[in-house]
């Protein structure tokens, strides 16, 4: 399973990289962790012309309180991370030696609808922060994602950061999922952010995209009936009552 | 292109196409053929190498990437009281998997303090094997951790 | 001081743990040229002109081939089992005017490197005219294979009973999913003629008759080489198209040609196990006595037969009466063509439907009649060796009531049933298995070194089961030596000896068994060297598996609370190394009951192609497994040993399935037990 040939560029640069995908657009594609894109090529599912690979840009691994920047790995976010549900939701991606390379960034631009950290994002209330040579934007996450696989990211576009904004004093938060096997993509998920001002469900694998579910702040206190609404959108059958034991799991969970 | 990296203590210098994956790389170009490719899409472990000290998917690296850093394959693991716990353990038997399970958990017995059991089988999920069943490849990490005493 | 029975750990780790073991894909001899495969996209289909000019003229393409190039090349032999009709499908080289599943070979393309044959594979595709794809193997209108076989009074049995119990059962196509995938280099030497072959193969011998007779050669100019071998599980004894194709290309080219297949590639064309649908009928007295057995088996062959694919289906219905005293039995098996790569030995190989099928059905009796299915099956376990079965297969030894006692202590079945566990269904399930191994013969050659060594060759040849520890063992016992001074050697169709194979666990009994007679001739001449050839009849190991399950209603979410193996395997040479054996067969086992299963859409298209669709279990998931032999020597062979490397996977399946359906209360599903399949079956 190798890959179709493809052009390489590893710029040092931010500028060097948003020119380049200012000039190839929809023929390249940004290499970051490669632990989706590198899958892909193997099996020939996309044929970049050119992959720009940001390794090597400077400044670009920033973690700190409200950011995150393109190139943080997923290992760094597990232990890092001064949201706890970030670090939690982090725990579940994969493997190790897929957390050690692959980016939370890189996730989110990916938009698996299975993916923890979108998910966890979401009920965070997270925002992008994106950068072109034509300028930078801010999308709310919720309308960054639109689909499977599918982003509002233009192809010259980098996804530049993730903005987490703080949580409310008392903020309790928590995270659960099932997946068949270790490590691999969940059946079903739930992160919770309880604050005290409202109660924040967002679902995983349950839809084409994570699914946000708004609640009353006094859902909290009977974590069977706040699963219950959290899923009451869902076709019945296995998956929503999965998801529901999820909800509910992650809110007794919750810290 | 040209890459210049370390490998097991040596440097390495290679005209390598872009699309040249580190583990081909490696078996190929470098006949360390100890690191095996099991599934080209990240699964089953087969490939783990360490870069710069880490546990990472070697078929899921190219090798450009690996230009300027550090990689230690199997060929060039020193871990005696590891392979030392296979063996007594019977925790390998066609062998293939064993490369990789042995630079997972190379990695993982290096930062792990005092792992239990959970722990262990959690550090072992990230590998593939199909012939041993596990079990004498937990009782070898549990070895290997100092949990318990070598099998006389 | 006696090495065989003694759990040594293995003297040929060292290259494994080091790295330095050398497998098919680690070879790399001088000028070699790769190989890559343009694979047919849809599951039927006729094939138009075959434009291979654009990939011919691709940078580094040596050569492209079509079925056109390879007309006097045929398709691999198939063995056909006694009294079995078989269908003239062998499976052509490369697809002609028509593909029969995605994935069939349609051309091979010989690059510089493996990313250049695979660039230039992509540039030949056919015109396709899509044709109607058959995926049920019940629907379809061809069969390949047929069978029927009758013994003892069938019809008296079922007007006798007063209950007959009839149900039907679906087990799903498998993947054997080695860690290493296939392969092979062929080189030829213009000079003098030889053909070499290295194989990532079961043992050379097999694949040498099959290509001598693929490319019309004398075996003599053949020969066939076993690197180290990352598993098989039965996926490696049939030579396929693309080795055939790749010999035939090294042939024509004068460079040695590599074909190391991809993960992709195994999960499309590697061929596949299990796949059979079964209508059983089971007539028991309402005291609880079996009279009789009926069944018809729809197996789910694939698009051809390669060697081995009618085999599994006459062993599971050899098998139909399992570990009981069944006088009388009937079983018909068609096997359908199906638009889907074909099937052949996968661990168990027709062992694990047989136990499926009479393991489900006694338990269903045992609910129908409110009879506790353990008692059932002890009112109806053979008891006395050997023991002729209705289809004549005589089993040799055996102790089935005390593996069925040993299994129910283990897994605290008695415990369990009076067990509370609120908001949970509990579940408690047992299997007997009857596993066929030996027969046939082996050979060995022994011969003492000058420094004190004995070398012994091998017609054994391993994938992981660590012969060349358990043979050191019986030749150090035979001769009075260390096994570290014993050498043992395989693999090698020049240095030979010849042999049958390595399959159906039959390596520890007649591979052993050959090597133990070649070293007591050694000692007994008092020679250099000697040799021996063992033949035996059919041996029969046995055993029983009980699981304990519990199923979270809300979810679906099944956990394994109890899981016990008891093996009869006769004498086991080397317990650790059997051990190994069990956990690894029951993990497989696990896998089938729990996880795995290939799928098709209606059109033929395959959906599990990668191990994200198609997950193994990982150590997370394998729960604790209380283990113990029983060991009822084997009458037919010297070392009382009979095949010890299937077990799990022929009862784990079955004790688990019989768990969860006694969960469910009642409610019969098949595998894989999915969290959904569960959920839904509460409902």
């Amino acid at each position: 399973m190798k890959p179709p040939p493809f052009e390489y560029a590893a710029p040092h640069s931010l500028d060097e990289a948003l020119a380049l995908l200012a000039e190839h657009g929809d023929d390249a594609k940004v290499l970051a962790g490669g632990q989706s894109l590198v899958p892909l090529l193997n099996f020939r599912l996309t044929r970049p012309a050119l992959l720009v690979d940001i390794n090597r840009v400077e400044g670009l691994d920033g973690l700190e309180r409200g950011r995150i920047g393109a190139l943080v790995r997923t290992r760094r976010v597990e232990r890092e991370a001064a949201q706890p549900l970030l670090r939690r939701a982090a725990t579940f991606v994969g493997h190790p030696q897929i957390r050690a390379r692959g980016t939370a960034c890189g996730s989110v631009a990916h938009a698996d609808p299975a993916a923890e950290l979108p998910c966890a994002l979401l009920a965070l209330g997270a925002g992008v922060r994106l950068r072109s040579t034509r300028g930078e934007r801010e999308l709310l996450l919720d309308d960054f994602l639109v689909g499977p696989f599918s982003t509002a990211l233009e192809p010259d576009e980098l996804l530049l950061e993730l903005e987490v904004p703080e949580q409310p004093a008392g903020t309790r938060v928590g995270f659960a999922e099932h997946s068949r096997i270790h490590g691999d993509f969940a059946l079903a998920g739930a992160a919770v952010v309880a604050r005290p001002d409202g109660l924040v469900v967002s679902l995983l694998a349950v839809a084409e995209r994570p699914l946000r579910v708004d609640l009353p702040a006094e859902a909290t206190a009977d974590p069977g009936e706040a699963a219950s609404l959290a899923v009451r959108d869902l076709e019945p059958g296995h998956r929503r009552a999965l998801a529901e034991a999820l909800v509910r799991r992650a809110l007794e969970g919750a810290e | 292109m040209k890459i210049t990296l370390e490998v097991n203590g040596g440097t390495v210098e290679r005209e390598v196409e872009p699309r040249l994956s580190l583990a081909d790389l490696l078996r190929h170009d470098l006949r360390l053929t100890g690191t095996k490719i099991g599934c080209e899409h990240g699964v089953c472990g087969a490939c783990t190498v360490h870069l710069d000290g880490e546990a990472v998917r070697a078929c899921l690296l190219l090798a450009v990437q690996a230009d300027g850093h550090r990689v230690t394959t199997v060929e060039g693991l020193e871990a005696p009281e590891l392979r030392a716990a296979f063996h007594e353990a019977h925790a390998l038997q066609c062998g293939f998997c064993t490369p990789g399970f042995l630079m997972s958990m190379g990695a993982f017995l290096r930062e792990a303090q005092d792992p239990d059991e959970s722990a262990i089988r959690a550090a072992l999920a990230g590998n593939l094997c199909r012939c041993t069943g596990y079990l004498s490849l937990v009782e070898a990490v549990k070895q290997a951790a100092g949990r318990i005493a070598p099998r006389p | 001081m006696s090495y065989v029975g003694r759990p040594l750990a293995r003297g040929e780790d060292e290259r494994f743990l080091s790295g330095r073991a050398r497998y098919l894909d680690d070879l790399h001899p001088d000028d070699l040229l790769h190989a890559a495969f343009a694979r047919s996209l849809l599951a039927h289909a006729r094939l138009g002109d075959l434009e291979v000019e654009a990939a011919r003229a691709q940078p580094g393409v040596v050569a492209v081939l079509t079925a056109a190039d390879l007309t006097d090349v045929l398709p691999p032999p198939v063995v056909e089992p006694p009294g079995m009709w078989v269908a003239d499908a062998g499976h052509p080289i490369l697809a002609a005017s028509t593909a029969r599943y995605a994935g069939e070979p349609i051309a091979l393309v010989v690059a510089e490197s493996r990313a250049l044959a695979e660039d230039a594979a992509e540039l030949v595709q056919p015109d396709y005219e899509p044709l109607q794809a058959v995926v049920d193997p019940r629907a379809a209108g061809e069969a390949l294979t047929r069978w029927e076989k009758s013994g003892g009074d069938v019809d008296r049995a079922f007007a006798e009973a007063d209950v007959v119990v009839a149900r039907s059962f679906a087990l799903p196509r498998l993947v054997a999913a080695p860690m290493e995938t296939r392969g092979a280099i062929a080189q030829h030497d213009p000079d003098g003629g030889l053909l070499t072959v290295w194989l990532s193969f079961q043992d050379p011998h097999r694949p040498l008759d099959q290509l001598a007779h693929c490319l019309g050669r004398p075996p003599e100019s053949i020969r066939v080489v076993l690197p180290d071998v990352g598993g098989a599980f039965g996926s490696k004894g049939a030579v396929g198209p693309e080795v055939v194709a790749v010999a035939a290309a090294a042939l024509r080219l004068g460079r040695p040609v590599k074909w190391a297949e991809d993960r992709l590639e195994n999960f499309l064309a590697a061929y596949q196990g299990r796949g059979l649908e079964a209508d059983v009928e089971l007539g028991v007295t309402r005291k609880g006595r079996l009279l009789g057995v009926r069944a018809r088996l729809y197996a789910d062959l694939g698009a051809y037969l390669i060697s081995t694919t009618a085999i599994p289906m006459h062993t599971a219905a050899m098998l139909i009466t399992g570990a009981y005293d069944i006088p009388a039995a009937e079983v018909a098996v068609v096997g359908a063509r199906t638009n889907k790569v074909p099937t052949g030995p996968y661990r168990g190989a027709g062992r694990p439907e047989a136990a499926y099928l009479i393991e489900r059905m006694v338990d269903e009796a045992a609910r129908e009649l409110g009879v506790d299915p353990v008692e059932l099956r002890r009112r109806n376990l053979v008891r006395a060796f050997p023991h002729e079965t209705p289809f004549g297969w005589t089993y040799d030894s055996g102790d089935y009531e005390r593996c069925l006692d040993r299994a129910v202590e283990l897994a605290e079945l008695d415990r369990f049933r009076t067990e509370k566990r609120p908001g949970r269904r509990l579940g408690l399930g047992v299997g007997m298995l009857i596993e066929r191994s030996g027969g046939n013969w082996e050979s060995a050659v022994a011969r003492r070194e000058p420094d004190g060594r004995v070398v012994v060759r091998t017609g054994s040849s391993p994938h992981g089961q660590g012969h060349e520890t358990t043979f050191a063992q019986i030749v150090a016992d035979e001769l009075g030596i260390e096994p570290t001074a014993v050498e043992i050697l395989w693999g090698d169709t020049e240095a030979g000896p010849a042999g049958v194979g390595t399959f159906g666990s039959r390596s520890t009994a007649m591979g052993g068994s050959a090597v133990l007679e070649a070293a007591r001739r050694l000692r007994e001449e008092g020679g250099m060297e000697a040799a021996a050839v063992f033949e035996s009849g059919l041996l029969f190991s046995s055993g029983c598996y009980a699981a304990v399950v519990e199923i979270d209603p809300e979810t679906g979410v099944l956990e394994i609370l109890r899981l016990a193996a008891v093996d009869d395997a006769g004498r086991i040479v080397n317990p650790l190394l059997a051990h190994g054996q069990v956990v690894g067969a029951t993990a497989q086992g696990l896998g089938q009951a729990l996880v795995e299963a290939v799928r098709h859409d209606e059109s033929g298209q395959p959906l599990t192609i990668s191990f994200v669709d198609y997950p193994l279990l990982t150590a997370w998931e394998m729960p604790e497994l209380r283990s113990a032999f029983v060991e009822t020597p084997s009458p037919l062979n010297p070392l009382g040993a009979k095949g010890v490397g299937e077990g799990g996977s022929i009862a784990a399946p079955v004790a688990i399935a019989n768990a969860v359906v006694d969960a469910l209360h009642g409610v019969s599903v098949d595998p894989p037990f999915t969290e959904a399949k569960l959920w839904e079956a509460l409902r």
